[in-house]
Formats: C-alpha cells, structure tokens, sequence
C-alpha cells in the first residue's frame, strides 16, 4: 500500500514539476507581452543594428587596385555593436522594473520557487531576443550583400557576394545571433545580482564596452591579448571574423564559448544571491 | 484540518536592528484578526516571513500547516496584500491579474470573477499607473482573492480608501470570515479594527504584546472607572477621595474616578449634596486601550504572551 503510493507519487512528481514549471513560464511570457515597453525594445533591437551595419556598409570603399583585406562580413555584421545596447536594456529591464515598483515580492509570493523564476525569466528574454538578432542579422548580410558590390567589393576584386552557403560566412551569422543571445543572458544574470535599475545599466553597459575600449590603449601587448581572450564582449565578437583567422587571439566559437561561460557564471551567481538573499 | 497561519518563535535582526525578537501567535479560521503595534515593530517583517520572503534567523511560520515554500499553487491557500504601489505602471489590472492567474494555472474566467468583486469594472483595462492609492489597494484585494484561498493576509488595507471604500472593505473582510476563512489584517488605525476585527494580536518591539479579543482588551482598558461630570470639581474631589476613591481630572468639569461602582459614586455625591451633571461607566476606545498598552510595552512584556500550539 505504502509502496503503492509511493509509487504514484513518483510517477505523478516528474508531470506536476513540468505542469508547474509551464506555468510559470507562461506566467512570465504573460508579463513581458502586457508592457509596452517590450515590442519596442524588441523592434528597435533589430531596427538599430540593421541602420548601423547599413551605415558601415555605405561608407565602406574597395578602390581600383589597391589590394583591400577588409573582413566584408564582419563589416556587414558591424552594427551588432550597438544592438547589443538594446538587448542589455531590455535583460535589465527583465527584472530590475520588479525591484524598482516591488513587484518582484507579489513574483515571489506566486512562484516561491525562485530558480523557477529565473530560469522562466530568462527563458523568455531568450525567445524575446533570438527573433529579433535573427531579423538583425539577417537584415544586416542582406544590406552587405545588396550594396557590397557597389562599393567596389566585387568578385573581380575577391569579393564573392556574401552568401549564407559560405561556411565562414553562416557560421558568422549563426555566431552573431547567438553572440546577442547570450549578451542579454549575461546582462539579466548581473542585473539579477545589482537589483536597481540604474545601477545595472550603467554596470552591464560596461562590461560589454569598456574591455575592448581599454583594449585599444592598453601598451601591454601581452594584457591587451588577455583582454581580447576572456573579456565577454572581445572575446564573443571573434565568432564575426571570416578572414584573416590566424591572426585571431581566440577561435570564432571558443571566442563565443568564451562569453557563454560569462552568461553562465552571472545567472548562476544570480540564482546564488536570489536564493539566499531577502525578497 | 481549518486553515491558519502559525508563528512561532520568529527572531530576526538587520544587522544591529532586532526586527523579530521571539514573535508568536496563531491566526484562527472564521476571524478577522487585527495585527496591530507601533512603527516598527515587526508586523511587515513577520508578514514577510510568513510568504517566504524573508528568512528568519530562527523560528517557524506555517501556511495552512505547511511551510509557504512547501505550497503548491501558493494563492489558493493564502492571498496576501503586502504593498498595493507594488505594480508596474505600464500594464492593466487586467492582465496584472492575468499574470498571477497563470502562474497558478488559472484561467481568465478566474480573473473576471475577481475584477467583478472588488469592484474595478471597466478601469481594470487601464493602466494601473493611472490609478489612484484606491483602486490600487481594490486592485491588489483581488489579487489576493484569485486563488478562493482560505487564509487572507492584507496589509494596511484600508490606506488610502475613501470612506465608500471604507465600509465596502469592512464589510467584505466581515464577509470573509463569516465565510470561514482566516483573516489577518494589520492596520495602524485601531479604530477601524474595532468594528471589523474579532480578534487582536499586539505587538511591539519585534514580539506580541497581547493576544486577545477586542472585547476582553477594551474590558480590561476600561477597568473599573467611572466618568463624573460636575461644576463642583473640588467637592466632588473631597468626597469621593474620603470615600477610598482615585480621582483624576481629565477636563475642566470631567473627572475619572476609580475603585468606587458608578451607584456608590452617585450614592456619596447626593449624600454630600454635591451637584452633578452625568455619572456614567468608563468605556475605553480600542484606540485608548491600544495607547494604554503599548505606552508601557515593559509592564506588558512581563505578562505571559501566549505561545502558538506546536
């Protein structure tokens, strides 16, 4: 009798888990898609890098004869840069708006299970952020391979028109939208630890920007390398290169692995400090 | 087995700052039971406690027998109200309860019912950044009834109502508890307790100062002392005061006597030929009984406090 139950209640627990995580999750879902504030961000992640990568592309110059080395997908790719402005604000925005009103405490009081949360919380900023870095990117190659030629990168020159059927060339593609994935994993994963709103912001936008700025001035070659290696940002941004591989200071997906394990870190630092930590 | 809430022994500090010092009380089914004390004295913390917010440093808190981490849909057994402001302006009450109704695997029908009773209508498809301390304090009332739970926890519920919301909230936690629910509602206003609350548990500094009914702490408020009106103040003094009475002056004509029955009082007066305007029993106010007693929240320390059932 006793085992009997024992039995069911095992057979029942794995379904009740997944049944409570769903809810959970669509709990969540429901919170993002009743704020305005999302759609925009969401449209503006993709508007933003398209007009950046275009604007590149437009200024960009292969002159007659002059033997140019430019990396054309990366350059096409270029206005990931600014978009990933626009997935830190949205991953801040995940939670740190909870925090500011107090809504989190009512999240709490719902879904006691706070890795649940988490997990569902940034669950959703994924689904938010990957169809927006697809449109972004898609958006961003289709510019390159529109207006590339006229610029002077033609075939003629070693120009082939950028094509996805390009291994380099998807893999920078495939790269660059899990590149604006994972930046957003990271920036909710700190704004989970940081709390206020402000402070994460001005915290997250950091990270993605000082390392290669302070790159670029620091005299040390041998720091500046380190830099490029294991900053997130640096490091993630080496997926976009298609020529020029040896010169790399870390491969395209290592460079990408790079920055995953700094996602990682910060969600599980911010599962940690959520769980011990006062609602 | 009835729903209730069980404290016992909550201890908790912020960093030098005792919040909980040893909190202990039991909220029963079928009752509205006032949480009251001064700023400060735990009531937030213990509510915090209570929904698994906060840790204590040591005791328990117990929802519906179990730990609240232990719920499974949490808002079907108890539906608090912590902070009515807590809500992000820019969505509907609407889908805010949408949110929580999914959460619980709940359906919009659900969501409906509870806009329909706490009386938001058709505003609940505005922004709730638009809404007024009111509308918010109905908003978050919902909430806390969008799982039918048998235990509600609300705190400061009456802030920020209009007196129409006033008696609509009154009534509605009376309605509550005539239902057989659990109701633990804290209010620093202990006037609108004594016509909603059955039952009160006083605190102060971080632990429970009384744990009694509103009918037994204004008896013992009151005590023994009678109201005396009389132009002749010092005559009046004299006599009572020769007959074993304690008098005092509470106005220019009023007097407050005590350890003398109304009839001995009225009985000496007339004897003495003392005219006198009004002669009647002390009956304090739960404000009054409230201020009595946190005044002196050493004296009543001293007294046992009743520990919750294990």
């Amino acid at each position: 009798m006793a085992q009997a139950t024992a039995a069911g209640r095992n057979a029942t627990l794995p379904a009740g888990r997944a049944r409570k995580g769903l809810a959970v999750l669509r709990a969540e879902w429901t919170k993002v898609r009743t704020v305005p504030e999302t759609g925009w961000l969401v449209a503006a992640i993709a508007v933003l890098t398209v007009a950046v990568s275009t604007a590149v592309i437009a200024t960009a110059r292969c002159a007659a004869g002059t033997g140019c080395t430019a990396d054309t997908t990366k350059l096409s790719l270029t206005g990931v840069l600014a978009g990933q402005a626009v997935v830190a604000m949205l991953a801040v925005l995940a939670i740190s708006s909870e925090y500011s009103t107090g809504m989190i405490r009512t999240t709490f009081t719902a879904m006691p299970r706070r890795f649940g949360v988490l997990a569902a919380k940034a669950t959703v900023l994924t689904g938010l952020v990957l169809p927006a870095a697809i449109i972004a990117v898609a958006g961003s190659l289709l510019a390159g391979r529109e207006m590339m030629p006229g610029n002077g990168f033609t075939a003629a020159h070693g120009f082939p028109l950028l094509s996805l059927a390009h291994g380099p060339t998807l893999r920078a593609a495939v790269g660059s939208v899990l590149y604006l994935a994972l930046v957003g994993l990271l920036c909710f994963g700190v704004t989970v630890i940081v709390r206020d709103s402000a402070a994460a912001i001005g915290t997250v936008l950091g990270l993605i920007y000082l390392p290669p700025i302070v790159a670029l001035f620091v005299s040390s070659p041998v720091w500046q390398r380190r830099i490029e290696r294991y900053a997130p940002t640096s490091a993630g941004m080496t997926v976009q290169n298609t020529t020029g591989m040896s010169h790399l200071p870390i491969g395209p997906w290592g460079g990408l692995a790079v920055l995953a394990i700094w996602a990682a870190a910060a969600l599980i630092a911010g599962g940690l400090v959520l769980r011990l930590r006062d609602a | 087995m009835e729903a209730t809430i069980e404290v016992a022994g909550l201890h908790k500090r912020f960093g030098s700052t005792v919040a909980l010092d040893g909190m202990s009380f039991v909220v029963q089914p079928g009752k509205v039971t006032g949480f009251v004390g001064p700023n400060g004295a735990g009531k937030s913390t213990t509510m915090r406690v209570i929904l698994g917010l906060d840790t204590p440093d040591q005791g328990t808190a117990l929802v519906d027998g179990q730990p609240y981490a232990k719920l499974r849909r949490p808002l079907s057994h108890i539906g608090a109200l912590l902070d009515a402001g807590a809500l992000q302006p820019g969505r509907s009450a609407r889908n805010h309860l949408l949110w929580l109704a999914h959460s619980q695997g709940m359906t919009v029908q659900r969501v409906d019912e509870v806009i329909e009773q706490a009386g938001l209508g058709t505003a609940a498809r505005r922004k709730a950044g638009g809404y007024s301390l009111g509308m918010r304090q109905r908003l978050g009332i919902a909430a806390a009834m969008l799982g039918d739970p048998p235990i509600l926890m609300l705190d400061e519920p009456f802030n920020g109502l209009d007196p129409e919301g006033i008696v609509w909230a009154r009534a509605f936690l009376r309605s509550l508890a005539a239902q057989g629910r659990a109701v633990l509602v804290s209010s620093h206003l202990m006037s609108e307790l004594q016509d909603t609350a059955d039952h009160l548990v006083v605190t102060g500094r971080g632990r429970v100062i009384a744990d009694t009914s509103v009918a037994e702490l204004i008896a013992a408020a009151s005590g023994d002392r009678v109201t005396l009106r009389t132009r002749e103040r010092s005559q009046a003094m004299t006599v009572l005061a020769q007959a074993g009475g304690t008098v005092a002056t509470t106005d220019r004509d009023t007097l407050s006597v005590g350890g003398l029955p109304a009839e001995r009082v009225v009985t000496l007066l007339t004897e003495a030929g003392v005219p006198f305007a009004e002669v009647s029993a002390h009956r304090a106010s739960l404000e009054e009984a409230y201020m009595e007693m946190t005044r002196d929240a050493v004296e009543f320390r001293a007294q046992p406090v009743q520990e919750a059932t294990p």
